[in-house]
């Protein structure tokens, strides 16, 4: 086995790379680097409990549990990690995102940056199944 | 609540992965790399068939002209246009953004877009970057409710006028509205208003300059007058040649023409792959 020369970038979740993240510490964990990106967050939070509580108003508390419900089971349906990456059609359609374009669809395209790390099928399948920490597909050296 | 999505795969969007880096270089004093804006004067205003959109075409970069002529009237919908100013780049990507989502709205609805779509998908936009997407538009197109135009401004407040100027020139070209505006106009007269506000904005504004382009928009048809008028024209060549001082002693002349005649001789075969 290879003895990996560099640190993995984020492990569980922690952003290991200061000068990309600065120092890790109690106030990095509480604080986001951008007052922007925090407020981008909390935006998208708000509105997606206001839409549930409007459909929760208006058609029943099911049916936003079931809705719930459907996104778990077709957030679940993905290949396995490599090459081909899943299209999550279905969580698409499900949330609305199919027929939106913002941002996200033309900047920053995780495939065309310069640290694109092609996905490990061995370190993806050792995720799933729980004997790794770290998410799936790793975006950094 | 417990994590709704297992690990769907990575999205692009905004990386805020170096603010901290780069505040801690501005603590040092590095300077952050200037750039592009439009430094502008954008007018629209409302005439009796429609609305009529202008703007200026000098780009500037700190304080270089960085583009001489550069497109300032961006298109949103066939029946839909928009002006911007503030930074360029936030203009064009915010337009173009917006335009798609547009077109894919058309698709769904199989309607023509309506003007107020287009301000609140732009309001909702930069409202939510908090200012940070520097693009202050006047967006202005004939729907099936009539002729509208609005102004936007970056933190996402806008306002709905029947003449409106935005830009670093947009003091003059308003001082030209305000004294010739009436309501009623008709195409041509609306077109001469526009021109000679943009022309006030270009001649007395340093953000300013260049050409002046218009668009008319009316139902159903519309017209982009790219360069309608050019009160800066470059002139390159002199046309009496160059004249040297009186002490200087012509020796000899030699005319190159710059441009030389390409004649394509017909040869005997064609090229056989």
């Amino acid at each position: 086995m290879e003895e990996t020369k560099t640190i993995a970038h984020e492990i569980g979740g922690i952003q290991n790379d200061a000068l990309r993240f600065g120092l890790y510490g109690v106030k990095s964990d509480l604080i986001d680097s951008h007052p922007l990106q925090s407020s981008l967050a909390s935006t998208k939070k708000t509105q997606e409990e206001m839409k549930r509580k409007v459909l929760a108003n208006t058609y029943g508390s099911a049916f936003p549990l079931k809705t719930d419900l459907d996104r778990q089971i077709l957030s679940r349906f993905q290949r396995p990690p490599g090459a081909i990456p899943s299209s999550m059609l279905g969580l698409e359609v499900l949330t609305g995102s199919l027929e939106r374009f913002g941002p996200e669809d033309y900047l920053n395209d995780p495939r065309d940056s310069e640290t694109f790390r092609p996905a490990d099928m061995h370190h993806g399948m050792e995720v799933r199944l729980g004997l790794s920490k770290g998410p799936v597909c790793p975006m950094f050296i | 609540m417990s994590k709704l999505e297992f690990d769907v795969p990575a999205k692009g969007g905004f990386s805020f992965d170096l603010c901290k880096r780069n505040e801690m270089l501005m603590k040092k004093g590095v300077q952050p790399p200037s750039y592009r804006k439009t430094g502008t004067t954008i007018v629209g205003l409302i005439f009796q068939d429609g609305v009529i959109l202008g703007a200026d075409t000098r780009a500037t970069e700190g304080p270089i002209v960085c583009d001489k002529n550069c497109e300032k009237i961006h298109y949103m919908a066939p029946n839909i246009y928009c002006c911007g100013a503030g930074t360029a780049a936030d203009t064009e990507a915010v337009t173009d953004m917006v335009s798609s989502q547009l077109q894919l709205h058309r698709h769904h609805t199989g309607r023509e877009s309506r003007v107020i779509t287009a301000l609140t998908l732009l309001k909702s936009h930069l409202f939510n970057y908090q200012g940070y997407v520097q693009a202050a538009l006047v967006l202005g197109g004939v729907d099936v409710t009539g002729p509208h135009l609005h102004t936007i401004y970056p933190h996402g407040s806008t306002d709905t006028l029947p003449f409106a100027t935005m830009g670093s020139g947009s003091l003059a070209a308003m001082a030209v509205f305000e004294s010739k505006y009436h309501e009623g106009l008709t195409r041509d007269e609306g077109i001469k208003l526009v021109t000679e506000a943009i022309c006030s904005g270009i001649f007395n504004d340093l953000g300013s300059g260049s050409n002046v382009d218009v668009c008319v928009i009316t139902k159903g048809h519309k017209e982009y007058l790219r360069n309608h008028l050019l009160p800066n024209p470059r002139s390159y060549v002199s046309a009496k040649g160059f004249s040297f001082s009186k002490k200087t002693e012509v020796l000899l002349t030699k005319v190159t023409p710059l441009k030389e005649k390409v004649e394509i001789i017909q040869s005997g075969e064609a090229m056989e792959e």
